[in-house]
């Protein structure tokens, strides 16, 4: 009996090692905990184990000792033997801040011929010719745009309806392209204007829905459907299949259509999808029960990715975008050039706004509260000096509330390596830049989103790994 | 403002950051006064709330002791590893100071 215990005491004193703790996150998870890592790598494991590891009671013989180690969890030195490399993976995650900002939005004109229900950016009937973008402040505007470091940059015309004004957009790339024969950067131009489309290489981004009776009726007319999709049609065949993306919203009829959205984005030989909400902006803050919408919206969700990994299953190869910028911070160690889920935020850092008026905003949602006479997000104007826009007081307020490492709420978060900060919709719905995270929409739906995708990975791995690796693969982030 | 109930707590067990973390997250739902004397603090739930039958008591105290061990977890975490935090975000950025500050 005494012999026995003795061996028992040794074997314990074999298998435990000292170790140090590296810096991690954890959450409960279904009847498991998830922990994460500084870089974003994540482990599933039994509840209890983040105390276990605190504690200092996991040992050798354990197999989650080995995954702690090999994933930066823990360290058998008090700076692990690879910490250059650790730093590299966490460079390589903020990439996206290497060139500062690379998409340039020209709100050309704020005349709309739509009037869809879910309008944000304040759109005017079609004879509002005041709130066209004059020459001149197009022309300071293109000249800001060379002035930030980045090598590639992605010109964006939106409106209103960028295409009512095909002289301001010919005048906005052909300008551009003079300045670049000396600056000789990689320009991509996102617009919708055939001729010029064709000449310069531009890709077409337009909206589209769902099915006619979705689409026609959240802009109020009859023909809208088919207008555009002769539009795509026709663009399609004049330029090229692959220059012509669509995008859809989620209106309040539309999340009654999970299937039919998808069903119409196949017919029209789409093969992805961005499954995007509603933002409380501009017109759109009046019209909706954002409470109940936000639950409901995280619903549809999930519904129409379960339709989309269902066809995949059987073969037909679609993409649903949000999953796949969500899964490559996840699974990959690239970062991604989506503005709305980045650390420090995608405000400024990824995209700046060149309104109609002149007026440069810090986002395409700070030109939108503009509309309701609310300049907070304002820098200044485009005849302003570069850095005092970029660089100013007012861009120093705003990056005090722009990184999920520093906020409350967010900072001890798991999640906050897969979401982001957004201080201008903290400001639009809750008052504050900093935000208040217990009641915030943005927070409580990325975590349902973010949760469901980790049951997806967890639960259902075999199934849906091999999906979510293609998504990845087929689709630049 | 109604009082729902109080919550005595060893400060020398919870630190105030992982009190002040808990009571944040509760925030949103109650109005919560914070009394400290000596080493204990005592937490008390207030309600503007009319209807408080609705209010499972109960889970809430569950719940709130449930956040105040795992802030607690997360508060050794922090602590053991802010300085290796520190080096690894030096060595990933460090190179990246080459820039003017601008007023």
């Amino acid at each position: 009996m005494l012999k026995h215990s003795l061996t028992t005491i040794t074997l314990k004193s074999m298998n435990n090692v000292i170790y140090y703790l590296l810096p991690f996150y954890f959450r409960k998870f279904s009847d498991n905990e998830i922990i994460v890592n500084e870089i974003g790598d994540y482990l599933i494991v039994p509840a209890g184990t983040s105390q276990r590891i605190v504690n200092k009671q996991i040992t050798k013989d354990e197999n989650v000792f080995h995954d702690l180690l090999s994933n930066y969890f823990i360290s058998l030195t008090p700076i692990p033997d690879l910490i250059e490399v650790y730093a590299v993976r966490l460079r390589t995650k903020k990439a996206f801040l290497d060139n500062f900002t690379a998409l340039h939005i020209f709100v050309l004109t704020l005349r709309c011929n739509q009037n869809c229900v879910y309008c944000q950016a304040s759109s005017l009937k079609e004879d509002a010719c005041n709130t066209d973008m004059k020459i001149e402040d197009l022309k300071s505007a293109v000249e800001l745009m060379f002035k930030s470091p980045s090598e590639h940059i992605t010109m964006e015309f939106q409106g209103g309806e960028p295409t009512l004004v095909p002289n301001l957009i010919r005048f906005a790339v052909e300008y551009a392209e003079e300045i670049n024969l000396i600056e000789k950067r990689k320009i991509t131009y996102v617009i919708e204007l055939l001729a010029i489309c064709k000449k310069y290489n531009i890709l077409i981004s337009t909206s589209l829905d769902g099915h006619e009776k979705l689409h026609n009726l959240n802009r109020g007319k009859t023909d809208s459907y088919d207008k555009v999709i002769a539009g795509i049609t026709k663009a399609r065949q004049y330029l090229g299949f692959d220059k012509v993306s669509a995008l859809m919203t989620t209106s309040n009829d539309a999340l009654l259509f999970p299937k039919e959205i998808i069903n119409a984005y196949l017919e029209n030989d789409f093969h992805s999808i961005f499954i995007r909400s509603l933002n409380p902006y501009g017109l759109a803050v009046d019209n909706t029960d954002w409470e109940k919408y936000s639950s409901q919206f995280v619903q549809f969700y999930k519904e129409t990715l379960e339709y989309i990994i269902e066809l995949n299953k059987q073969g037909i190869f679609f993409v649903e975008e949000f999953t796949t910028l969500i899964l490559r911070k996840i699974l990959t160690p690239f970062p991604i050039g989506f503005v709305d889920l980045q650390s420090p935020a995608g405000i400024i850092n990824g995209v700046i706004v060149y309104n109609y008026d002149g007026f440069v905003y810090a986002s395409d949602e700070s030109r939108m509260l503009a509309e309701i006479k609310d300049y907070t997000f304002r820098l200044g104007h485009v005849n302003d000096e570069y850095e005092s826009l970029f660089y100013g007081k007012k861009s120093q307020i705003i990056s005090k509330s722009w990184s999920t490492e520093c906020i409350a709420g967010c900072s001890d978060c798991a999640y906050h390596f897969y979401c982001g900060a957004d201080p201008v919709r903290n400001y639009s719905t809750q008052d504050d830049m900093y935000g208040f995270r217990p009641t915030s929409m943005f927070c409580k739906k990325h975590k349902q989103i973010i949760d469901y995708i980790f049951t997806l990975l967890s639960e259902r791995k075999e199934e849906v790994l091999p999906i979510f690796k293609s998504w990845i693969n087929n689709t630049c982030g | 403002m109604k009082t729902l109930f109080s919550i005595d707590i060893d400060r020398q067990i919870f630190k105030d950051e992982v009190i002040s973390k808990t009571v944040y997250w509760q925030s949103a739902d109650f109005v919560i006064d914070r009394k400290v004397k000596s080493n204990v603090e005592t937490i008390t739930f207030q309600t503007s709330n009319d209807n408080n039958s609705k209010i499972d008591i109960e889970l809430v105290m569950s719940k709130f002791n449930q956040k105040l061990n795992d802030f607690k977890l997360r508060q050794i975490i922090e602590e053991e590893t802010k300085d290796i935090r520190t080096i690894l975000y030096v060595k990933a950025f460090a190179n990246n100071d080459n820039f003017e500050e601008y007023e």
